[in-house]
């Protein structure tokens, strides 16, 4: 390999000059030393880049000039939005600004796209990657946690009430019509690019009412938003969680970016979820 | 002879594993992914599996949670593999009803190999 210094030209190359399986490639190079790698395969990135209207284009790869790998950077597009994701160098090229001229050459893109508003998160505690990012411009706006649900959990709630399901067009009726700013990966276009999409309606007892999307794989639970009409959002959550559940026993659950004041983050926890880690959500510029 | 199946995707990991395990006897089978590795458990029902938690279609926790439901299963050990703080693979080990943890890097291949044997032993 070629020594990379501060003399060494970076070239930065649009993604779409790549195949997926390379891209995969050079992605899961990147995770290998993470403590929470989460590596993906080709068909999972395909389906990532669908669902987060990820733009292959305006993403990045850099590269020394003989054409050896060092990093990547994806740019999601939705109107004049951008989320900033799966930035990551390759383990050996580090600390030698690689990752800055990836995230520079960014920015670059999203002014030709006349973006105004920016987000991205980043696991807590990845210090490096937060200070570059405050560097740049970008300031704190909450904490996300992803949360896990095993099918061996049976907690139940005792909160008696009336359940409704609902199917992918309703949910996504709800959904357009709930006025939160949500995390990217929560928000209603990637409900639309996304397969098994539903939900449930829960009336309680005590009149409290509200309901919840989520999506159903093969193997798993995910990408959960909840909505609390009227009443105590926890007993809302947590009738739906269990009804959830007990609809699906045998599935796991990944439930990923529930901002730390959800009011209905207290049922998780009733219902038997875990904390797997945290995120720092990011934002530049204001939404509109 | 005991059963052994890996489920881990990084090749240098699973070089590694085979190098400290090619020694002891054990039948040795791996898989790289979570849906081939359920399907490896399924046909050769080792007496231990050793799963990465990183992997690239369903993570380990899922595939742990599938595991575990298996009747066929259910003398099998699942011993998770992870760089995670200890803290944080506890947790899992409880929830997805798991027999233990092995922390990664693997630094010593002696200590893996009496961990291992461990697991073994524990019936």
């Amino acid at each position: 390999m070629l020594p990379v210094n501060e003399n060494t030209a970076i070239k930065l190359i649009p993604a779409t000059q790549y195949t997926f399986e390379q891209l995969v490639d050079i992605y899961n190079q990147t995770r290998i030393d993470y403590m929470v790698p989460m590596p993906m395969n080709t068909a999972r990135l395909v389906e990532y880049v669908n669902t987060y209207d990820v733009s292959l284009e305006h993403s990045l790869v850099a590269t020394l000039a003989n054409g050896e790998k060092l990093g990547v950077i994806m740019l999601g597009v939705r109107d004049k939005r951008a989320w900033v994701t799966r930035l990551g160098v390759i383990p050996n090229n580090r600390r030698l600004g690689i990752g800055k001229a990836l995230f520079n050459g960014l920015l670059h893109q999203t002014q030709k796209l006349c973006i105004n508003f920016c987000m991205l998160e980043v696991i807590k505690n990845n210090i490096p990657a937060h200070q570059m990012f405050l560097k740049f411009g970008f300031r704190e706006v909450g904490e996300l946690l992803v949360l896990r649900h095993s099918p061996l959990e049976k907690k139940n709630t005792s909160e008696l009430a009336n359940i409704q399901s609902f199917e992918r067009e309703q949910a996504l009726t709800y959904l357009n019509n709930h006025q939160l700013i949500q995390p990217w990966t929560n928000q209603y276009e990637s409900f639309v690019n996304s397969s098994e999409i539903s939900g449930f309606y829960a009336t309680l007892n005590d009149g409290s009412r509200g309901w919840m999307v989520y999506q159903r794989q093969k193997f798993l639970l995910s990408r959960f938003v909840f909505h609390t009409e009227t009443g105590n959002p926890v007993k809302v959550a947590s009738a739906l969680l269990s009804h959830l559940h007990q609809q699906y026993p045998r599935l796991d659950t990944y439930v990923e970016n529930i901002h730390s004041n959800n009011p209905h983050l207290p049922a998780f926890y009733e219902v038997g979820y875990i904390e797997a880690f945290r995120r720092i959500e990011m934002w530049h510029g204001e939404p509109t | 002879m005991s059963k052994i199946l890996l489920i881990e995707d990084i090749p240098d990991n699973v070089e590694l594993v085979h190098r400290a395990l090619s020694q002891t006897g054990y039948e040795i089978s791996y898989a790289n992914d979570a849906e081939t590795g359920m399907a490896m458990a399924l046909k050769i029902i080792p007496d231990l599996i050793l799963l990465d938690l990183g992997l690239p279609d369903y993570d380990g926790q899922t595939l742990a949670g599938w595991l575990r439901q298996e009747e066929k299963l259910n003398k099998t050990k699942i011993v998770v593999m992870s760089a995670w703080p200890e803290e944080a693979i506890r947790q899992v080990v409880e929830s997805y009803q798991c027999d233990g943890y092995i922390t990664k890097p693997i630094v010593k291949l002696k200590d893996f190999i009496s961990q291992v044997r461990s697991f073994l032993r524990n019936d």
